[in-house]
């Protein structure tokens, strides 16, 4: 057993870190402060999205996990996403639909696809918007943000399945 | 809620004996994320519970059992032989809460808007709490009043055992709710037994409209020895103001939270039923 | 060519180029007030009114003054009292001066006490839990009805308050402001009518619910002056408003607008700017000020609730003979945009239909509850609920179909209305006949797509869950017309490409690409060849903001208008270059070329030309410009909902939002605008309300409890761009974004009443609202 009161490590996209930090900040406050703000803060309550990122291959609210509850784990940030010479399939979709308004909840909903995307196959329609309700957008009726999120995904698994196991095509 | 101190023990055992030795001091943490809802001004220590093994959905002769730190949306993802947890699973919150929130934290501390509370009273289900050694109670006696008071001393809830449905058994829960991540305003729960075309047994409980779940007996005893039908479940309904008097909920009157929960059982029985009759293993 | 098909051969215009700022946002990269956060950034907090009325008696904030990390604490007792108006609107403002930075009394419930600024939220937190306050609660005032009596409370008694221009403003009486105006004779109307009607309707509290809360970062300058970076919507009036609360020169405030996580409205107010500027001014450090969704909600600015009387009278043909509007509504307690609401609620909805006795009489009253401000829709939002309701209810006591009688009655190109003159913001109007208008196709097109012809009478209906088919039609305005004024510079750079700089304000909507569009296709080049800057009132011209559906049109123009004056530089220097004579030359695809092409030089020749080798000079364009029309969109919406008649439950199933938004300068964008603000309009119209307590406190203020629509909620919503060619405006472009919001509420209640022929006059339509006006059924 260990008692972690100052510091907290994992790995943060994908480089192993160690921060200090304090038992109440939450993982949000500790990204931020860190530089890593591509992370938005939108409710602090858990209920709007801006704040996601993927904790072990799942989306979670970054504004009420307490940092220390990272220990071990492997967080994933917006700024592992893309670049603007070489943007996830994602960010090219929602931007070319013109799927980006003001912005703000869009780090948040691309973390949540990717989330979606990595975790499950032959994804529905029902499936989709159950892994996306946690992501709130004020500006877009989703209706843009959809029809990228949709492209994305048939686009993905149209392809050859060269990210699947060996000899496993669905 | 504040936090002073972070501990990650690694066993039950461990976690345990740090609870008992912090008592009121120490605060077990699973998902954490009701603490929100819990503004204490006092510091306490927090007892990380997810390093405890305590994930798990096993399918276990009669029973599934679903360990206390399992999130939810594993649970909702799960599939199994006549599962029915998934149903009210995928209307809990959002899908970033359902990844974090699990199944111990929303039953250890029960909230007026809890749906899984709900859901296990009328599936019978069994909690199993560890005092040392593990021993279980049923959901009856376990959701008879807030659960903190098993959790003294350091106890921890460590699974949830659900009962596999049986051929010509029956489940239905129904969610009331504004939109898709609001929090209930009536929650519905039927367990029926179907013999021989007729009601041998019944379960109904609700929630969220009424300060805390329990279950309906009224209902129950209407139900039972009659056939199936809209009209008797409509007639059972109907007495559910003999067992829970409705709150008014979101600026809406107690009448109507009334109406809505007699509707909402009624609806949860239909479902019940359908699922009783669509399997017949 | 058709006049809507003029924008069909243009190059830039028109077409659904990509968002220059998407991708950058898409990244995550710095872009937000809270990006640019200096790591030795004072965190501020305030200690809000926990009493909805109540007299400051004493406050002691010495003990907080002491707190570890504590820099500095404002409160009445130490900051100037300088009255002033929070409203972002031109100058003078339409609206009472009747706020301070702090005063000694509070007006509802999340009013500002006193403020700290300490080095961490926590030492700041902590020390507003030590800063004494004793209150003399006063009797609060909650409802129209409290606001009106006879002897009501005063809410502002403060010798100071006043109005800047002679408008009426009685605060002895609570009343914010009252316009009236009668065209022809409403008594006359009613009595040639064959049915009349009188329905009162209630419209709620909303809040615009951005994601990206109230933020505001101010810092000092090396040179002495202060940095306010700002999430606002409005940084000029931003820049004057603050500087008047503080009470020093306009010369020593810089504001910039980053990008910001959207506004609505909300942020054409100056909620947080002043007391970031006085902190920093205190302190010498920069301090930000962050609202948590709690204060967005509770104090950030909201809708303004109305109470809506309408009188109408009808013959039998179909002519609408009288039309009475009567506006009373509740600002909450300050009083900004408290006119201009009002008077948008008429004159941005009485033109639409034909009638020639019209009266209007609107109302503004202080209460104790949240503050009412800009928010999209502005007051036609509130009217056109009562109006298209009516509608409905009008055709179907003549036996005619709901949608052929909006027909026959609505306003045609090349007319006009006595309402456009009659009623302004915050003065008379501008006569004005409706140039594009392609209203009569978007009632077709929305029809076909929301399978009109399938709707029947409700009577026939049967089951417990019954499908039902509303419409309503809407307009809007474009602009303030001969009040607000856009500007733009725009000059060439050694490649060819251009700075475009503009005072106009991109709240998300895209204004920045709309308008590097505009200077392109003026310019005969490309949008990618646009460096747009936009919103810093050090480096930018003036514009007065976004708000009034005026970025498109207004500030559009301006920008056409510098990207003409460029271009005519462009064009003498390219003839020099050629030896050609300036009418001889032409631009096309960014050369300047004589007429049968053989002869050409690039922009980038040109600007070399010009900025480095033979009579230098700096190739800039820059104009103004104001309006003298505020030409509306026009929009049709269709509903389609399933009533639960056991709950009341309402699912919308599919939503048709038409609109004629003149030429859709982005198509991409306009679409989106059409379906953020519908669907906004439909949580608005079902799921959004301010719960209170008995004491004024709003109970439900978090997206837990205050439900907005997530990806799960929403219906398939269908935008239709219907094209129209606005004469007036940049390559025929009228508005887009405030219209879509209006439908939702009255298509929604139309579709209701036909699924179940329960009309209900006041929304949201909550479940029990829905479950009692079926159980008022009589069929």
């Amino acid at each position: 057993m260990k008692t972690a009161v100052n510091t907290v490590s994992f790995t943060l996209n994908g480089e192993k870190k160690t921060f200090s930090t304090r038992p109440d900040e939450k993982l949000l406050d500790l990204l931020r402060r860190e530089g890593y703000k591509g992370t938005k803060y939108g409710c602090g309550q858990g209920t709007c999205g801006a704040c996601t990122v993927i904790m072990d291959g799942r989306a979670v609210y970054a504004c009420l996990l307490y940092a220390m509850q990272a220990e071990g784990r492997k967080v994933r940030t917006i700024e592992s996403m893309g670049t603007h010479d070489k943007p996830a399939p994602i960010q090219q979709e929602l931007v070319a639909a013109g799927a980006v308004q003001c912005g703000y909840c869009i780090p948040g909903i691309i973390m949540s696809a990717t989330a979606l995307m990595e975790a499950e196959k032959d994804i529905t329609d029902e499936v989709a918007r159950e892994y996306m309700d946690g992501n709130l957008c004020r500006c877009t009726g989703y209706e843009k943000i959809w029809v990228a999120l949709r492209k994305t995904i048939d686009r993905a698994a149209a392809e050859p399945a060269k990210k699947a196991p060996k000899g496993g095509k669905k | 809620m504040k936090l002073c101190e972070f501990i990650r023990p690694e066993s039950l055992a461990q976690a345990r004996a740090v609870l008992r030795k912090l008592g009121p001091k120490g605060l077990p943490l699973a998902g954490g994320t009701a603490l929100h809802f819990m503004p204490g001004k006092v510091p306490v220590t927090a007892v990380d519970l997810t390093g405890l093994g305590l994930s798990y959905i096993r399918h276990k002769g009669a029973f599934f059992e679903i360990g206390a730190a399992t999130p939810l949306s594993d649970i909702q993802r799960h599939r199994g032989p006549r599962w029915a947890m998934h149903e009210i699973c995928r209307r809990i919150s959002t899908h970033q809460i359902r990844n974090v929130s699990t199944i111990g934290g929303n039953i250890c501390r029960v909230f007026p808007w809890a749906d899984l509370p709900v859901v296990l009273l009328a599936m019978n289900a069994r909690l199993v709490i560890y005092s040392g050694k593990l021993k279980e109670m049923g959901a009856d006696e376990y959701f008879s009043s807030q659960p903190a008071r098993l959790f003294r001393g350091g106890d921890l809830l460590a699974a949830v055992k659900i009962p596999v449905l049986k051929a010509h058994h029956g489940f239905g829960s129904v969610k009331a709710a504004r939109n898709a991540a609001a929090f209930s305003m009536v929650t519905i729960a039927a367990l029926l037994e179907l013999k021989d075309g007729r009601i041998a047994a019944a379960r109904v409980a609700a929630g969220s409209a009424i300060p805390f779940p329990k279950r309906l007996p009224s209902v129950e005893a209407a139900l039972m020895g009659k056939e199936p039908s809209a009209e008797v479940f409509r007639a059972a309904a109907s007495l559910a103001g003999n067992d829970a008097k409705w709150c008014k909920q979101e600026g809406m009157s107690a009448e109507y939270v009334a109406n809505l929960a007699e509707v909402s059982i009624v609806d949860a029985l239909e479902r019940a039923a359908e699922f009783a009759r669509g399997r017949t293993e | 060519m058709k006049r809507h098909e003029l924008a069909r051969n243009l190059k830039q215009v028109n077409h659904s180029v990509t968002k220059i700022d998407a991708m950058q946002l898409a990244l995550g990269k710095d872009s937000y007030v809270a990006d640019f956060l200096p790591k030795d950034a004072l965190v501020i907090k305030m200690l809000w009114s926990p009493h909805a009325h109540a007299r400051i008696k004493k406050l002691d904030v010495s003990k907080a003054e002491k707190m570890p990390g504590v820099k500095c604490v404002l409160w009445h007792g130490n900051v100037p009292r300088n009255v002033h108006c929070t409203a972002g609107q031109g100058y003078p403002e339409p609206s009472p001066y009747d706020t301070f930075m702090f005063d000694t009394k509070v007006r509802f419930v999340g009013d500002r006490v006193a403020a700290v600024a300490a080095e961490t939220e926590e030492q700041a937190l902590a020390a507003l839990e030590v800063i004494k306050v004793e209150y003399e609660a006063l009797k609060p005032v909650f409802t129209l009805d409290e606001a009106m009596a006879p002897g009501a409370p005063v809410i502002h008694d403060e010798p100071e308050a006043h109005v800047p221009i002679p408008i009426t403003y009685e605060p002895k009486k609570n009343l914010v402001a009252h316009v009236a105006c009668e065209a022809g004779s409403f008594k006359k109307g009613m009595a040639e009518a064959d049915f009349t009607f009188d329905q009162t309707y209630e419209t709620p509290y909303a809040q615009h619910c951005p994601i990206e809360p109230y933020t505001s970062m101010a810092q000092m300058t090396p040179a002495g002056r202060i940095l306010i970076t700002t999430s606002t919507q409005v940084p000029f009036h931003c820049r004057r408003i603050v500087a008047r609360t503080l009470g020093i020169p306009v010369q020593k405030i810089r504001v910039v607008k980053p990008r910001i996580g959207g506004g609505f409205g909300c942020k054409q107010e100056i909620l947080l700017e002043d007391v970031t500027a006085m902190f920093a001014l205190r302190t010498g450090r920069p301090c930000i000020w962050r609202f948590d969704r709690e204060e967005t909600f509770r104090t950030g600015r909201t809708r303004h609730p109305f109470r809506i009387r309408l009188r109408t009278g009808v013959k039998k043909d179909g002519t609408i003979t009288a039309i009475g509007l009567e506006c009373i509504n509740n600002t909450g307690a300050y009083g900004g945009h408290g006119l201009t609401v009002v008077s948008c609620s008429g004159g941005k909805t009485l033109p639409l239909y034909h009638c020639d006795n019209i009266l209007f009489d609107g109302k503004s009253y202080y209460t104790n509850l949240p503050v009412g401000g800009a928010y999209r829709g502005f007051g036609a939002t509130q009217a056109f609920f009562a109006i298209e309701s009516l509608m409905d209810h009008m055709a179907e006591a003549i036996g005619m179909d709901p949608l052929k009688f909006r027909q026959i009655n609505h306003i045609r190109p090349g007319e006009g209305s006595p309402i456009f003159q009659a009623l302004g913001e915050g003065r008379e109007g501008l006569p004005m006949t409706v140039g594009s208008n392609a209203l009569g196709e978007c009632i077709t097109q929305g029809a076909e797509a929301a399978g009109w012809e399938k709707r029947r009478d409700w009577r026939g209906k049967t089951g417990r869950y019954r499908r039902g088919i509303g419409m309503c039609c809407l307009m809007q305005g474009s602009s303030i017309p001969d009040i607000d004024m856009g500007a733009a510079t725009i000059k060439i750079n050694e490649d060819g490409s251009f700075n475009l700089n503009v005072g106009a304000t991109d709240l998300g909507t895209g204004s920045d690409t709309v308008l590097a569009q505009i200077a392109a296709e003026e310019l005969e080049t490309t949008t990618d060849k646009m460096i747009v800057y936009s919103s810093d009132t050090d480096m930018t011209p003036f514009d007065v903001g976004a708000y009034a559906s005026s970025t498109t049109y207004l500030s559009g123009e301006a920008v056409r208008k510098a990207a003409a004056d460029a271009k005519r530089q462009i064009l003498a220097t390219g003839a020099e270059m050629l030896g050609l004579k300036a009418e001889e030359v032409h631009c096309e695809d960014a050369h300047v070329l004589n007429a049968d092409g053989s002869r050409k030089v690039s922009y980038s020749d040109i600007a070399n030309y010009s900025l480095y080798q033979k009579n230098q000079y700096q190739i800039i364009g820059t104009a103004s410009h104001i309006t003298k029309k505020s030409p509306p969109p026009f929009a049709a919406h269709f509903a389609e909902v399933e009533v639960d008649t056991l709950t009341g439950f309402v699912k919308v199933l599919n939503y048709v939002s038409t609109i004629d938004c003149g030429t859709a300068v982005n198509p991409a964008l306009c679409e989106g605008q059409t379906e953020g603000g519908t669907l906004n309009g439909i949580s608005y119209a079902l799921t959004e309300e301010y719960l209170f307590d008995e004491k004024g406190k709003m109970r439900n203020a978090s997206f837990a409890d205050y439900h907005i629509y997530s990806m799960r909620d929403r219906p398939p919503i269908k935008a239709i761009l219907v094209p129209s060619y606005e004469d007036t405006g940049p390559f025929g472009a009228k508005s887009v974004s405030e219209i879509c919001i209006n439908g939702p509420a009255p298509a929604i209640g139309n579709a209701i009443y036909n699924a179940t022929g329960a009309r209900l006059n006041e929304f949201p339509f909550t479940p029990e609202k829905v479950l009692k006006a079926i159980k008022a059924v009589k069929k």
